[in-house]
């Protein structure tokens, strides 16, 4: 193997490609398991061993080749019509499935895998002799244990599920960087604990998001997307070249108005083509959803399973994209909402068939596109939230009193749920409750610039709509003046500008309203919320909505709209400020966050 | 001449295609382009200027030996050589890619040397 000089790489292509291959396979075994007999499936799933077989023979990996082989050939069999897919079977197959990833995760760990399990390779032996191998119940320890498999601790009977977090958030690495053991059972790790420490600094960065590009630090662009980019860069290397014959024209004294105008039109080509760029460049990071979403499929079976209950993951809007960095950030917060769906929405088979439900319970995944954010909703069928019930809970914990609680409106008591130390279940699930929970998700959201709403019926269940910025890396703004300092708010808050006449202001029990179109808004002074004294220089506003409150933001002047990136401010946090970004002229401008400037204001 | 010839590699799993190159590289075959099946190899293949194809069997859309197939019924290329990637040395494999008209065939996974013996062989014949 040493005659490959980039063998690293190829490793990691395999690695990244095969890993792919295997959440397909995964969720297509999903799919087989209600339709046994699917030629399709058969065929794909029998492909995918087949071809991560084919490469891991070429890295190396004996072990991977040995449990892909056999898994393949029973495939193969299954797709000829020599065999019948068993629910046997298929709990073997899933368990191979998981041995699979967990090679991987060795061989990212640069060593060589270990063998599977000698009783998984004698399970799929049997099968493939046409022995049913002896189904084992979800809390008995099964042959082998597999990774990724709802498998008990021998013993306790309690469920690992610090292992299925790691396998099927890919997060096989621990704060330390060391590869985490997938066998001794693990807390699941909060996001920070998961991030590996040693992590080349993100070029781009949306505020506060932190986090990591990627695990590996790699990233699929498609060659379309990638030549468009490479086609713009070549534009603009050639308008520069242009740039400079007009310096070398003007600085032999050639100033003529043709060069002033000559100049003017490059410039305004300049900016095109480099508006244009980043565009592009923020496409190519662009992902679809999908890819992270196939994988729920399995979450919600391996759950619905261990706990008696029957329930199908539909997924809608696969092709949605969004940055790939808020999609790896979105993983953890999904892994969460998938697994309290099951658990908490979802009633067991039998309490479904008496409310004379569907005895399968769904829980559909869906995103879509609105505007410059993506709408992700998780819905299921299941037995919603009541109001009162969660409203006393929280007064019992005492995370409210019963004052605040009576002043709850469904909403506000819904979201009662986002309380850190709070959990419906008298007693703490294993499979939702593990102390991290909705407040966890809650941050992970607010870190994405994102917000996050419930609602729900009872008796037909709930639904968590979370909304996201399509991006972090580029913010388009308004920037303004304000006590000769320059200002930028994002222009998504942004309505219109005005100009605001002091003769109509009108004071509104002792707050300051204007009436813009025939509706009064609060008028809010930057300068008041600053802490700075008025400058008394004409006034304009900014008509914004922020959350659901419209009100009039007023300052000095504006200077205009500008792309900014915006740059956390390293170690401080002012309330009310994201983050840092440099003007035309390089002066650094304050990015204001209006939602948090405003609390307890309008 | 030969290190001038322009390789076809097949393949829908893109590491594999790059092992290919790779090797192909190292042996002193520089010159090569890449397709994810037989269709789109096809496309590639009357677009001109290959001289040899080196295609995987198991692919989605059009398989190995449907493109093998092709290549043999088409009177523009039915002359390039076209050497079959496989899994596992199958006999049934084998003669079938045989039957269809491959040059030759060769098992996964294989080393640099085995890829040069084979893919010499092949030009060597079709020189002679």
């Amino acid at each position: 193997m040493n005659a490959f000089t980039d063998m690293q790489d190829l490793l990691q292509d395999f690695l990244t490609e095969g890993g792919e291959l295997l959440e397909d396979v995964d969720q297509k075994l999903v799919e087989l398991e209600k339709n046994v007999q699917d030629k399709g499936l058969l065929n794909t799933i029998f492909r995918g061993f087949h071809t991560i077989k084919g490469g891991a023979g070429f890295l190396d990996a004996p072990a991977m080749v040995e449990l892909c082989h056999r898994t393949e050939n029973l495939f193969d069999q299954l797709r000829s019509d020599k065999m019948t897919l068993t629910p046997e079977m298929l709990d073997v197959i899933l368990a191979a499935t998981g041995e699979v990833k967990r090679m991987m995760g060795e061989m990212s760990g640069r060593t060589a895998p270990q063998p599977a399990p000698a009783e998984m390779l004698e399970a799929l032996d049997a099968c493939l002799q046409g022995k049913t191998p002896p189904r084992k119940k979800p809390g008995s320890a099964v042959a082998s244990a597999p990774v990724g498999m709802p498998q008990a601790n021998p013993g306790n009977g309690e469920f690992d599920w610090g292992r299925l977090y790691h396998v099927l958030t890919g997060n096989t690495e621990d704060a330390e960087g060391k590869p985490v053991l997938l066998v001794a059972p693990t807390a699941v790790p909060s996001r920070e604990e998961a991030a590996p420490v040693a992590r080349a600094p993100r070029p781009v960065s949306g505020g506060a998001a932190g986090g990591n590009v990627t695990k590996d630090g790699t990233m699929r662009v498609d060659t379309a997307r990638f030549d468009q980019i490479l086609n713009l860069s070549g534009e603009i290397g050639m308008t520069k070249n242009r740039l400079n014959c007009l310096r070398t024209d003007l600085v032999r004294g050639v100033q003529g108005g043709d060069t002033l105008k000559t100049l003017e039109t490059v410039l305004g080509q300049l900016d095109t083509l480099v508006s244009d760029l980043q565009s592009a460049v923020m496409n190519a990071r662009m992902q679809p959803v999908g890819r992270v979403f196939q994988k729920y499929s399995r979450l919600a079976r391996d759950v619905a399973r261990t706990l008696g209950k029957d329930c199908e993951l539909i997924i809608e809007g696969a092709d949605t994209e969004v940055d790939k960095t808020i999609l790896e950030e979105l993983n953890d917060p999904l892994v969460h909402l998938v697994r309290n769906a099951v658990d908490h929405g979802l009633e067991t088979t039998a309490d479904r068939e008496a409310a004379g439900k569907p005895a399968r319970g769904t829980i559909r995944l869906a995103a879509r596109q609105a505007g410059d954010h993506i709408i992700i909703e998780i819905t299921d069928d299941g037995r919603g939230m009541r109001a009162d019930v969660l409203r006393q809970k929280a007064v019992e914990k005492g995370l409210i009193s019963i004052e605040e609680a009576n002043t709850l409106d469904e909403r506000g008591s819904l979201n009662l749920i986002f309380l850190p130390g709070f959990s419906t279940k008298s007693e703490i699930s294993e499979v939702s409750g593990r102390g991290v929970g909705m407040d966890v998700v809650l941050t992970n959201i607010r870190r994405l610039k994102g917000r996050i709403d419930l609602s729900s019926k009872v008796g037909e269940g709930s639904k968590v709509t979370i909304s996201l910025p399509l991006t972090l890396a580029i913010l388009p703004v308004l920037m303004m003046k304000q006590g000769g300092q320059t200002f930028a708010m994002p222009l998504t808050a942004v309505r219109e500008i005005i100009s605001i006449d002091r003769e109509t202001l009108q004071s509104v029990s002792g707050q300051p309203t204007l009436v813009v179109r025939g509706e009064a808004l609060p008028v809010v002074q930057l300068a008041d919320l600053l802490n700075r004294p008025h400058t008394g220089e004409s006034l304009v506003g900014v008509v914004a909505t922020t959350g659901d409150r419209a009100y009039v933001l007023a300052v000095d002047s504006f200077v205009g709209q500008d792309e900014v990136m915006i740059k956390p401010l390293e170690g401080i946090k002012p309330k009310g400020v994201t983050g840092a970004t440099l003007s035309g002229e390089g002066v650094v401008v304050l990015v204001l966050e209006m939602h948090e400037m405003l609390q307890g204001r309008v | 001449m030969t290190t001038e010839m322009k390789f076809l590699i097949v393949d829908d799993f893109s590491t594999m295609r790059r092992i290919v190159r790779n090797l192909l590289k190292e042996i002193g075959y520089t010159n090569a382009d890449e397709a994810e099946d037989g269709a789109a190899a096809l496309l590639k293949l009357k677009g001109g200027a290959f001289d040899f194809v080196v295609s995987d069997i198991n692919m989605p859309n059009m398989n190995g030996f449907e493109l093998l197939s092709q290549i043999k019924a088409d009177a523009a290329i039915k002359h390039l050589p076209v050497l079959m990637v496989t899994a596992e040395a199958k006999k049934e494999d084998i003669v079938m890619a045989a039957q269809a008209g491959a040059a030759g065939y060769i098992v996964k996974p294989f080393t640099k040397a085995t890829l040069e013996e084979k893919v010499n062989k092949i030009i060597e014949k079709m020189k002679g």
